[in-house]
This record gives structure tokens, C-alpha cells and sequence, in this order.
């Protein structure tokens, strides 16, 4: 073997898979379900916002106002630590995605109010001329074009959920990857390996899904932005 | 104490005393030295990004990469945790700023190069038919007229190393949110040290009100900024 100033011992990452896997698979899962429930809240509060449906849009207004101006780890205490103080207890994974949905809700909401309001009144009255109903115009015409104008941008708050999750088990002690990485160094004492595998881990997720994201942003382009 | 009517109980006087006087100042060096930090190294690395040398725009395009991908709280874990097997040794409070400047520097280092670009050729033309090499260029025309540009995602920039200063709580840095846990800890035990009562609900719903009343004046001006600036 050649000697090295510094030597790996990556061994220690290897005897471990299965905590690591474990840990992975709770990332992608919190991250999953933050995921799916941001993009749905973000699609109805930010229709409503973009169409300022009475009292909803001025209610969604103060949620994307407070959840935006505050960091998300003391959003995460206060639930996590504060609200059993009002006889509500989450469990730590249900604490961990409805911490991160709820943040990655409010970003959503203004994405997609965004996008949906970047839409020509012009196309949305061509709507109603063919005698679509409100409604109908939303999901044929609006959700369509605006949905895409918002894609580059929610999809960037999709990855930020990802990343997101490395606080949750840190705070609140939920077994995702960077408390997997914690606690196995807390046991075994070799730092340098377990955070270096822990941020080529990261930084592989992350990076596999910008290249993903490309792709698809290339395919769901607007007509008239190809050149 | 009262206020109006409203009676301030003595445990949440203290405890707030503490959050101000102890975990406000750390708070707002840590994200003051961050974002300082990172404006220097960012505008610095993005400039320097629009000369077309490749393997010097790999090696920031990678800086960048890798710093922005990370999520923060694992660059902090890498440096307060990892590098000590090296001899390379910070304190908790370093180790965030460090952290935070990090991920700052390769956000700015993206604006700033988005910025320069934006810069029309003839300002590159003018300034070279003037005598000025690449470096009077840019430090006496270009930059200064990408800085304006830049002041929106500056305040931006700002709110979110603020909140994310935060995150120097998970490795025992003493700001904000460290500051307000440690209370709660403290009251919980039982007297004198504490009263043997949970506090967690008033105390962490307060962080949450000063980090809004500090963040929300400043995502305003930020919009203003940009309304005004682009």
C-alpha cells in the first residue's frame, strides 16, 4: 500500500450499509411525501392566491408571509417541542414531513401564484369566449401554461425540501441520513470518513436531480420560449 | 412588570432577557461576518467566472457546484466535525459562519456572474478604448454597475443567512435559537435553577416573532429594491 499522509478507512462506511441504507431510505421518504403534499398545497393556495379567492388568498398571503420569514429549525422546534404544550404530539417522522410540507408549501404557493399569474388575461378570456366555466378555464388553459412558467422554480423548492430534511434529524432526532452519520460517529470516532461519504451522498442525490430536472425541463418548455 | 393589563410573568422577563441580550448579538455576528464573507468571495469568484478560461470556470463552476448542493447543515458537520482529524480545529461559532459563508459566497458568486454578463459589450468596449486593462475594466466600470444589480439578491441573501444562522444551534453555537432552548432547558428544572415547567410554546412562538419582525422589513425591501433597481 502506498503511504499516505492521510488514510481512508472506508471500511467503516462498508460494515454499516445497512444503517446508511436505512438512513437514505428515510431521507428520500420524509422527502417524498414534503414533496407530493408541497406541490399540492402550493397548486390550490397558489390558484387561490393568483385569483385572489376571497379570504383564502388574504389567509394563504399571511402563511407564505410567516412561514418565508422564519427559520424553518425554529418552525421545527415549535412543533416538535412547542405544541405538546397544547396536547399536540407528533411522532418524530410525522414531525419531521409535516415540518418540511409546510415550509415547502409556502414556497409553492408563491411559485405557482407566479406562474399562474404570468399567464395573458388574453388566453384566459379566449377561454371563457369558447364558454369554459371558470373552472374549466383553471384546468385548460391557466394550469396548463402557468404550471410550466412555474416548473423551474418549484422544482428548486422541491430540492430544497431534500436538503431540507438533513436538519430534521439533528433538531429532533429523527433517523435520516445526517443522524445516521451522527450517531455512527459518535459510536465509531472516524469523522472524516462518515461526513465525507455523507456529503458525496448528498451531493450525488442533488446533483443526479438537476441533471433529472433538465431533462424534463427541456421536454415540458413552453412552444414559444424554444428557440 | 405589566403591560396594559396584561401581567409578564417573572420567568418569561428572564428569558427573554437572556434571548436579547445573549442569543440576539450572536445571531447577528454570525450572519453579519457570513454575509460580509460571502459578498467578497462571491463577487470576486463570479467576476472571474465571465473570463473565458475553462479550466478556471470549472474549478468555480465545481466551488459552486458543491457548495450549493451541500445542504448547509452538513457543511457545518464536515468542518466542526471532520476536519478536527486533520489538526484543522474551529470553534462552533466559526464553524457555522464558515459554513454559512460557504454556501453564501457560491449563491453571490452565481448572481454576480448572471450580474457582469448583463453588462452590455459596448461598457467592455468603451473602457478598453479608454486605456484600461482587464482589471481597471472591471474594478472601475463593469463591477461597480453589476454591484446595483446585485443589491436585491444582497438583502435576500441577508434573510436567509439569518435564518439559516440558526442551524449553529445544532452544534451548540450560542445565537438565537440556542439561546431560547437553554432557557427552556433551564426552566424546566426545578427550583431555584428553574420553576419545573415546560416553557417550550411561548418561547420558541417568541423566536419565531423576532425572526419575522428582523426578516419581513428586509424581504420587503428586498422586492422594493428589485421593482426599483432591474
Amino acid at each position: 500500500m502506498i503511504p499516505l499522509a492521510l488514510e481512508f478507512d472506508w471500511g467503516v462506511v462498508l460494515d454499516n450499509r445497512e444503517e446508511w441504507i436505512e438512513g437514505l431510505e428515510n431521507t428520500l421518504k420524509v422527502s417524498a411525501i414534503a414533496i407530493a403534499g408541497s406541490f399540492v398545497v402550493g397548486l390550490i393556495l397558489g390558484a387561490a392566491r393568483a385569483h385572489r379567492v376571497p379570504v383564502i388568498s388574504q389567509l394563504a398571503a399571511v402563511y407564505v408571509e410567516v412561514i418565508r420569514n422564519t427559520p424553518l429549525l425554529v418552525q421545527v422546534f415549535f412543533i416538535f417541542f412547542g405544541l405538546p404544550q397544547l396536547d399536540i404530539r407528533l411522532e418524530p417522522f410525522t414531525a419531521a414531513w409535516v415540518s418540511v410540507l409546510i415550509w415547502g408549501g409556502a414556497f409553492n404557493t408563491e411559485n405557482f401564484r407566479a406562474g399562474f399569474q404570468a399567464v395573458p388575461f388574453r388566453y384566459r378570456e379566449a377561454g371563457f369566449a369558447l364558454g369554459f366555466s371558470r373552472l374549466a378555464t383553471f384546468f385548460n388553459v391557466t394550469l396548463p401554461i402557468g404550471g410550466r412558467i412555474a416548473l423551474p422554480s418549484s422544482i428548486n423548492t422541491y430540492v430544497s425540501v431534500l436538503k431540507n430534511t438533513a436538519i430534521l434529524g439533528p433538531a429532533i432526532g429523527f433517523a435520516e441520513l445526517t443522524n445516521t452519520a451522527y450517531n455512527l460517529e459518535s459510536i465509531l470516532f472516524q469523522p472524516l470518513e462518515i461526513y465525507t461519504v455523507l456529503a458525496l451522498t448528498y451531493l450525488a442525490i442533488v446533483w443526479l436531480i438537476s441533471i433529472g430536472i433538465r431533462l424534463i425541463e427541456s421536454r415540458l418548455r413552453l412552444p414559444e420560449e424554444a428557440r | 412588570m405589566s403591560l396594559l393589563a396584561f401581567e409578564v410573568p417573572e420567568w418569561y422577563r428572564q428569558a427573554l432577557d437572556y434571548i436579547l441580550t445573549e442569543g440576539l448579538p450572536g445571531t447577528l455576528i454570525i450572519a453579519g461576518e457570513s454575509v460580509a464573507a460571502s459578498a467578497i468571495v462571491g463577487v470576486l469568484l463570479g467576476t472571474l467566472m465571465t473570463i473565458h478560461f475553462l479550466p478556471l470556470r470549472g474549478l468555480i463552476r465545481l466551488y459552486i457546484e458543491i457548495w450549493r448542493g451541500l445542504p448547509i447543515i452538513v457543511t457545518i458537520f464536515l468542518i466542526f466535525f471532520a476536519l478536527p482529524a486533520l489538526d484543522i480545529r474551529f470553534s462552533a461559532f466559526q464553524a457555522a459562519a464558515i459554513g454559512l459563508s460557504l454556501w453564501g459566497s457560491a449563491q453571490v458568486a452565481e448572481a454576480t456572474r448572471g450580474a457582469v454578463e448583463s453588462i452590455p459589450r459596448e461598457q467592455h468596449e468603451a473602457s478598453a478604448a479608454l486605456g484600461f486593462g482587464w482589471t481597471g475594466r472591471h474594478v472601475y466600470v463593469i463591477v461597480p454597475q453589476a454591484l446595483r444589480r446585485l443589491l436585491p439578491p444582497m438583502v435576500s441573501l441577508l434573510v436567509n443567512v439569518l435564518q439559516n444562522s440558526t442551524l449553529a444551534a445544532l452544534i451548540g453555537a450560542l445565537e438565537l435559537l440556542e439561546s431560547g432552548k437553554r432557557q427552556v432547558e433551564r426552566l424546566a428544572a426545578p427550583p431555584p435553577v428553574g420553576d419545573g415547567e415546560i416553557h417550550a410554546l411561548p418561547i420558541y412562538g417568541t423566536l419565531l416573532l423576532l425572526f419575522f419582525l428582523i426578516s419581513f422589513p428586509l424581504t420587503r425591501l428586498a422586492a422594493y429594491l428589485e421593482r426599483r433597481l432591474v
